[in-house]
């Protein structure tokens, strides 16, 4: 797949990286602090995975006061029913959604209200300089689905950890070092006392100013590497592998994020016969209008969508 | 089929065999081992050419929509862009030369 990308065209720097320029002799004790553990494929997934749709929706955010806004969003269209025959069931929907939001530098409540009657917090807390507190919960109506997760994160000046506790006897904890200014490893381990599992995993990530590679390998059978180019301060390019050693899935994708002044547009193939791309155009300061597309060739699935968003 | 005879079964009279002398020249013709290899020969062609149509077909279809959906969109945007860098340019320029020399 990195073949398939052209060689960096001579550009000025794009300064997605956070890092400062260093000079040739290596400073091992002043190394950048890496980005979290469960956040390494940031890049890849920012281009390869935009929140494709399909129907109409429309989202409205207002801002009350500094600090607080309410936002309210309206989907219609279809919904995909999972079965067990190959061909895909779906069944027309609509729902609506409130929800609140209260930002301040140092605390950020979001909570999200469903008219089919699914509830989604969320906390993020910095209880001090390096520690920070993050909790997640998702209630529904119908039993065994509702989900509740707290996670504390500790950012250390070349490191960053995690510990993760969740509903379910669910147990987590991540560990990611920067090991040279450009390369940091991590590795995780979880526990899942509900479904007796257990699993280890190793990551690597490898970034300079005009690319990305990441890797990551888990005891639950999952490999997944990514590569991202910055062809330019507004292309970038990705593709990603993932195989599944226990299913045996094997997916490699390419995509394209291109953006330009007034819209932001997502391409992407895939090895599973799928087409997908997905346009961000900015009609008017605070109004942005949506179109998504995904073409399935060998499920004949075609999914096309709309929207609109304003405010924010 | 003289051992099918013996076994009981009713076996037709073989009538082919005597026939064959006084068959005329075209039915002669038809049954000759070139026509009927060349027959074959042009159904096998059809066939594949069949197939051949309709996987040219449908991957020109798949082609055609991975196409629309991805590079179109792109060639677009792209094209706009470069309108409003024209724009802007022509822009400038007209302020640039307007505003320092007034004629």
């Amino acid at each position: 797949m990195a073949a398939l990308v052209p060689p960096p065209p001579p550009t000025t720097a794009a300064d997605t990286t956070q890092k400062p320029k260093e000079d040739e002799k290596v400073d091992y004790f002043n190394l950048p602090c890496p980005i979290p553990y469960e956040e390494i494929h940031r890049e890849a997934l920012m281009s390869l995975k935009p929140e494709l749709f399909e129907g109409m929706r429309f989202d409205f955010t207002k801002g009350l006061n500094q600090r607080f806004s309410l936002s309210h969003s309206v989907f219609m269209g279809p919904m995909e029913v999972p079965s067990q025959s190959p061909e895909t069931i779906k069944i027309p929907t609509a729902h609506y959604e409130f929800g609140a939001n209260f930002i301040d530098p140092k605390l950020m409540l979001f909570g999200r209200i469903m008219t089919d009657g699914r509830l989604n917090a969320r906390v993020k807390c910095d209880l001090s300089e390096n520690l920070t507190l993050k909790a997640n919960s998702q209630l529904t109506n119908e039993p065994h689905m509702s989900h509740g997760m707290v996670n504390f994160d500790y950012k250390g000046k070349d490191y960053r950890s995690q510990f993760q506790l969740g509903n379910g006897a669910l147990f987590g904890a991540n560990y990611i070092q920067s090991v040279t200014p450009h390369l940091s490893l991590g590795g995780e381990v979880f526990w899942a006392g509900q479904h007796r599992k257990s699993g280890i995993g190793y990551a690597a990530r490898y970034n300079t100013d005009k690319m990305v590679a990441t890797g990551q390998v888990a005891s639950t059978g999952m490999v997944a590497l990514s590569y991202v180019q910055k062809v330019s301060e507004k292309v970038s390019l990705a593709s990603d592998f993932m195989y599944n050693y226990m299913s045996r899935d094997v997916t490699a994708s390419f995509g394209y994020d291109y953006i330009l002044r007034q819209c932001r547009l997502r391409g992407k193939i895939d090895s599973n016969g799928t087409v997908a791309a997905f346009l961000e155009e900015r009609l008017n300061m605070g109004l942005n209008f949506v179109l998504s597309a995904e073409i399935d060739h060998r499920k004949k699935d075609y999914k096309f969508g709309f929207g609109l968003t304003v405010g924010e | 089929m003289a051992a099918q005879a013996r076994k009981g079964g009713i076996s037709l009279p073989e009538r082919r065999n005597p026939k064959k002398d006084d068959e005329g020249v075209i039915a002669k013709f038809s049954q000759s081992q070139v026509v009927v290899r060349g027959k074959q020969a042009a159904n096998d062609a059809a066939f594949v050419t069949k197939k051949l149509m309709k996987s040219t077909g449908k991957a020109a279809w798949i082609a055609g929509t991975t196409f629309l959906i991805l590079v179109v969109p792109l060639i677009i945007a792209m094209d706009r862009e470069q309108q409003l860098n024209e724009l802007e340019l022509q822009q400038a320029n007209i302020l640039g030369t307007s505003a320092p020399p007034p004629k």
